[in-house]
């Protein structure tokens, strides 16, 4: 009984604990906020006055000018949405089918040597260097962006699940081995749940390769996409319009991060360091 | 009488990859009877691990065999379970679900497996830590849920490899006391290996000195301990005769270190 009320009561000094590190949490925000604030007032001045070269530089009001035409016109949001899908889509592919290779080859012991290792040799092929070949054999629609974000993550999953099984305790295994379990339930009940984390962890990674991927493809050949625009308005000089794409592929990197995260944190609520 | 674990005439070599053999065990013969508290005492490296991981089946060993209640062992209806010094829980289950794996491997976990499981965690005083993750438990609540993996396959002979040398001196005598009273109500067997040469004579009916590279069998000695009431771990160390048995045993393992 005496157990459950110390659980009971487990979380109350943490919670007291919570509103100074809050604060202080605060403080810092504030700061930066004003940081930033400052920082976009005199890059505006800066341009007003013709301090600097505003073609070459653009100005913040420009950059919400070109944010409100982007968002009335209906092209911010369609080109937003063409590289989220493109980025998703390869994301998706590249990891499940990288993660697919690595966990699989525990089941082929005899190649997962030489497989390793081609594995590596491809995560140092400079994937985007890939991108014309690509774009030949796929087009210059989405599709081939999508193959350029999976290709760019494909290497990365292969290699954190190659790493997870080559990780994996003998002991575990022999315990399993021991207790008779077949090949297919080591590979569900061990094999796999072990691989979780790592899995997550590569996919927090590939975000940033996916969206490289789908955006350089989209400055090779495209009809729509925040690559395309960015490329587009860098070639007729609207550094705005620039800087604009780069704000939202950040925005949108950092979005599909904290969605991993949240995922992550649902499914992995057993470890120790959360 | 039938012993519930036979080792006969038993060799193992390590065969390195350059091709050499590095000879592990030679020729051991031990046999444990039903309801046996068997200690096997080694130095480490005496290759005692390497004998478990054939007993259980892991491993195949170059000459010899090993016999469960008289049949070669993975033949018969008698089960070997066994348990490491780490705990090996799966830190993605909770405590019951940890407790249930080993029925889990071998079939379909039913609602009197779960009652079962229930009841023995709470014997073990898990009761409040049944949905927990490992992680949130002690080290010896952690050797407890591994410990109740184990009995739930209700093993005839048990194995333990050193098997509470991390844990805190306190809990390990509990965990000690455990397992005896398990023996005491289940007849079943149980091999104990272990460096810890007290931990061996306190629970142990016999003891096994391997000794030697390969290691062999260098001295096998009856337990008898005089004790106030019934026997514990508390109480088989106060024992008149335990500083004697502790003496020949260490005098036994020492001078195997000169040999070698
Ligand atoms: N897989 C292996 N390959 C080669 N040598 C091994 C292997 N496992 C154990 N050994 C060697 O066999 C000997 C016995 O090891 P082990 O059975 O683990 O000893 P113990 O459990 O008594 O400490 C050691 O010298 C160890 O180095
Ligand atoms: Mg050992």
């Amino acid at each position: 009984m005496s157990a459950q009320i110390d659980t009971a009561a487990a979380p109350k000094p943490r919670a007291r604990q919570a509103s100074p590190h809050r604060t202080r949490n605060l403080i810092q925000n504030a700061a930066v906020a004003v940081i930033v604030l400052a920082g976009l007032a005199l890059w505006q001045i800066a341009a007003d006055r013709h301090l600097i070269n505003g073609q070459l530089f653009g100005s913040p009001l420009g950059i919400l000018a070109s944010a409100h035409q982007g968002l009335t016109t209906g092209t911010l949001l369609y080109d937003s949405w063409v590289t989220l899908y493109e980025t998703v889509a390869g994301l998706l592919l590249g990891s499940i089918a990288g993660t697919g290779c690595g966990l699989g080859l525990w089941f082929v012991p005899k190649i997962a040597r030489p497989a390793e290792g081609v594995s590596i040799v491809l995560n140092s092929v400079p994937k985007i260097a890939l991108g014309p070949l690509i774009v030949i054999w796929f087009g210059s629609g989405m599709s081939s962006k999508i193959w350029l974000a999976a290709i760019s993550t494909f290497a990365v999953s292969m290699i954190a699940a190659t790493a997870s099984v080559r990780e994996l305790d003998r002991d575990l295994l022999n315990l399993f081995r021991a207790l008779g379990a077949s090949r297919g339930k080591i590979f569900r009940k061990l094999i796999l749940p072990s691989a979780v984390p790592w899995i997550f962890s590569a996919l927090r990674m590939n975000i940033g390769f996916a969206l490289i991927g789908a955006v350089v493809g989209e400055y090779i050949a495209s009809q729509a996409g925040l690559g395309h625009e960015v490329f587009v308005a860098g070639s007729l000089f609207d550094l705005n319009t620039v800087w604009l794409g780069i704000i939202v592929l950040t925005l949108m990197a950092s979005l599909l991060t904290l969605i991993v995260r949240l995922i992550e944190e649902r499914f992995v609520t057993w470890k120790s360091d959360r | 009488m039938t012993p519930a674990l036979a080792i006969r005439s038993l060799s193992h070599d390590f065969i390195a990859a350059d091709g050499g053999a590095t000879p592990v065990l030679d020729r051991l013969d031990i046999a444990v009877a039903p309801g046996e508290i068997l200690a096997i005492v080694g130095r480490s490296g005496a290759g005692k691990s390497t004998l478990f991981n054939i007993i259980s089946g892991l491993l195949s060993p170059r000459s010899g065999r090993i016999e469960i209640a008289g049949v070669p062992a993975g033949t018969g209806n008698s089960r070997i379970a066994y348990m490491l010094q780490k705990d090996l829980l799966l830190p993605w289950r909770s405590v019951l679900d940890n407790a249930l794996l080993g029925i889990e491997l071998r079939g379909k976990v039913g609602a009197v497996d779960r009652e079962d499981a229930i009841a023995m965690l709470e014997r073990y005083g898990l009761a409040a830590q049944i949905n927990a993750y490992p992680h949130e438990i002690s080290g010896g609540q952690r050797q407890r849920v591994a410990l109740t993996r184990t009995l739930l396959l209700r093993p005839t002979v048990l194995l333990l490899d050193e098997p509470f040398s991390a844990l805190d001196y306190e809990t390990r005598l509990m965990l000690e006391d455990d397992v005896m009273s398990l023996r005491d109500e289940r007849g079943m067997s149980v091999v104990l290996v272990t460096h810890d040469i007290e931990e061996a004579i306190a629970m142990s009916d016999r003891v096994v000195v391997l000794a030697g590279r390969p290691a062999r069998v260098s001295q096998d000695i009856s337990i008898g301990l005089t004790t106030a009431g019934r026997r514990d771990a508390i109480s088989a160390r106060e024992a008149p005769e335990f500083r004697a048995y502790h003496a020949r045993i260490w005098g036994a393992l020492k001078s195997t270190a000169i040999a070698a």
